[in-house]
């Protein structure tokens, strides 16, 4: 050991962290990809529609930081969250960051699960939802329909889910997609696309302006599946109705946030809907 | 009997008695390409290859059952025209056809079972009725090409078809079906491909991701400037491989092998085929499902 001291001619100069090796994977996450305050609106308009009143119980399957189920407790006095994450590491890093930031009484109104979320667990809701196609883990008829009939048993006897689904023509293709933030860009990389499993590898990088990057921040091994299958299923499992909501767009075709109901539409080089089941 | 000599003869005053009528027409009015074409005519020889067909589906038997399938079995058979190959092509072979629209089967005995040698003829039958009633007799392989299960959309309906297709296979028979696909499959689309004498044009009208409803239309048009607009019409689901399989196990297949053609450096298909566990997509595909029963 000494004489490898010895042997070295002066000290390393010290390496100036990259801003990928500093920057936090989750907080990056939430800025890039979440927007609770817009699914919260939506939360109401849908549940509203079915039901002419507010929903006060959230569920947020697959919640992960469950930076959703905080705003939610945090948007009203009297709503509740449920939070369910098999991920121990993520729920602690929403405790400390996500809930931390709430006040005693609305920390009280949320309860996060670390379980799975075909088990069930947690007190019924008025709205379930799982959102940014998480549950695309599962890649099954048997597995998918095992997770509806979890979901359909912890909803209240007028509750609502409200999940997510994207696709089009270039869903299936190998691309990588960049959107700028003020101090970083987000890729959507679509790494593989299997059409005889329908099986879909994506990743989420971040790059910075110090020109490192943060390489697979987020995995996905996903069943990309199409929406007459997750209608087929959701109906399967004893939903009384579903819907699937389309986004409009503006003037330059692009998405403009709302979402109505639809039962027909052309197929696009890219679009998301959320499909709203009613139990 | 009728002598080779004498059917010659007799093709030869039919063509001329044609030409007469024709003559005639012309004079009238000259009749255009599209009026004069065949619409079965032009879509045997825009999407059909049966000697193909049958020389993959008698391979494939071979390999996942090591003997020579004798009976073929063509749902939504149409013309038939794959029917008559298959008998055609050994001695031995025989071939039922099921169709539910009877212009079509009246099409395909006149113009290919009835022009075929007698000991094919005989080793045809064609069954007006519907492909969810499993009538005739049980075959070595089943197949439903052309992708025209595609007018069962609904799961439900598509399971009970698959579970007659497989009913009506003897104890080791095989059920095949081809599917399709790729990233520019799925939207409006009109693809011409010149052929001889005619353009044969496959237009996708439309695709809705919420139903996965899909509008096709053929068409033919020709170098005198007339067509024949949309000769045929699909109104059909897209179904995607994974809904195939999953169907295809639970109408109780025992065994669903998706195949894939293999290509060569230029990336041509070399007409054999395997069955990989992941494929790369490409902009358009079609391939060949084996369910064994």
């Amino acid at each position: 050991m000494a004489r490898r001291e010895r042997e070295q001619p002066k000290r390393k100069p010290v390496r100036k962290p990259k801003q990928a090796d500093t920057a936090d994977r989750h907080a990056l996450y939430q800025d890039a990809v979440q927007v609770p305050e817009g699914d919260i609106e939506f939360f109401e308009t849908a549940y509203k529609r079915l039901r002419g009143k507010k929903p006060l119980v959230l569920r947020e399957d697959f919640c992960g930081t469950a930076f959703l189920a905080s705003t939610w407790v945090a948007s009203h006095p009297k709503r509740r969250a449920i939070g369910i994450d098999l991920d121990k590491a993520t729920l602690d890093w929403g405790r400390q960051h996500n809930l931390a930031k709430l006040s005693p009484a609305a920390k009280k109104r949320i309860a996060l699960h670390q379980a799975d979320v075909l088990d069930g667990v947690g007190e019924a809701a008025d709205l379930t939802c799982a959102l940014n196609f998480s549950y695309c883990v599962f890649k099954t008829r048997d597995l998918l329909r095992r997770y509806f009939a979890s979901v359909l048993k912890t909803l209240k006897n007028d509750g609502v889910f409200v999940t997510e689904l994207y696709g089009g023509t270039e869903a299936v293709i190998e691309i990588e997609d960049e959107r700028e933030f003020d101090d970083f860009t987000y890729v959507w990389d679509q790494a593989m696309y299997n059409p005889i499993t329908h099986e879909t590898l994506c990743h989420i990088h971040f790059d910075f302006p110090d020109k490192s990057r943060m390489e697979k921040a987020f995995t996905y091994d996903w069943r990309l599946w199409t929406v007459p299958e997750i209608r087929e299923l959701l109906l399967e499992v004893g939903f009384a109705s579903v819907e699937v909501w389309w986004e409009g767009v503006d003037e330059d075709g692009e998405g403009n946030g709302e979402f109505e109901p639809t039962e027909r539409e052309e197929n696009q080089e890219s679009w998301l809907v959320y499909i709203v089941a009613a139990k | 009997m009728t002598t080779k000599t004498q059917a010659q003869t007799q093709a030869k005053s039919r063509r001329k008695t044609r030409a007469a009528l024709e003559s005639r027409a012309t004079r009238r009015k000259r009749a255009t390409a599209a009026e004069l074409a065949d619409r079965h005519d032009l879509y045997e020889r825009s999407v059909q290859d049966p000697e193909n067909d049958v020389a993959t589906m008698a391979r494939l038997f071979k390999r996942y059952r090591g003997r020579d399938p004798l009976s073929m079995r063509e749902d939504f058979c149409g013309t038939a025209t794959l029917s008559v190959e298959w008998a055609a092509s050994r001695e031995g072979r025989w071939a039922v056809g099921v169709d539910l629209d009877v212009p079509t089967l009246a099409w395909g005995l006149s113009h290919r079972i009835e022009p075929a040698p007698p000991e094919v003829r005989a080793r045809v039958q064609l069954i007006e009725g519907n492909v969810l009633d499993g009538l005739g007799p049980a075959t070595d392989i089943g197949c439903a090409l052309n992708f025209s299960y595609s007018v069962f959309k609904t799961r439900a309906e598509l399971r009970r078809y698959f579970a007659k297709a497989r009913e009506t296979l003897t104890d080791d028979g095989l059920f095949i079906i081809d599917a399709w696909g790729g990233w520019e499959s799925l939207k409006p689309d009109h693809d011409k491909r010149k052929l001889d004498g005619f353009v044969y044009e496959w237009e996708i009208e439309r695709f809705d991701p919420l139903t996965n409803d899909v509008v096709c239309h053929i068409h033919f048009s020709f170098a005198d400037g007339s067509r024949i607009d949309r000769a045929f019409t699909y109104r059909w689901r897209y179904w995607s491989v994974m809904e195939l399989r999953e169907l295809l196990a639970e109408a109780g297949f025992s065994r669903v092998h998706a195949l894939w053609e293999r290509t060569d450096e230029d990336g041509e298909g070399t007409g054999a085929w395997f069955e990989p566990r992941h494929v790369d997509d490409q902009e358009l595909w079609w391939t060949y499902l084996v369910a064994e029963r």
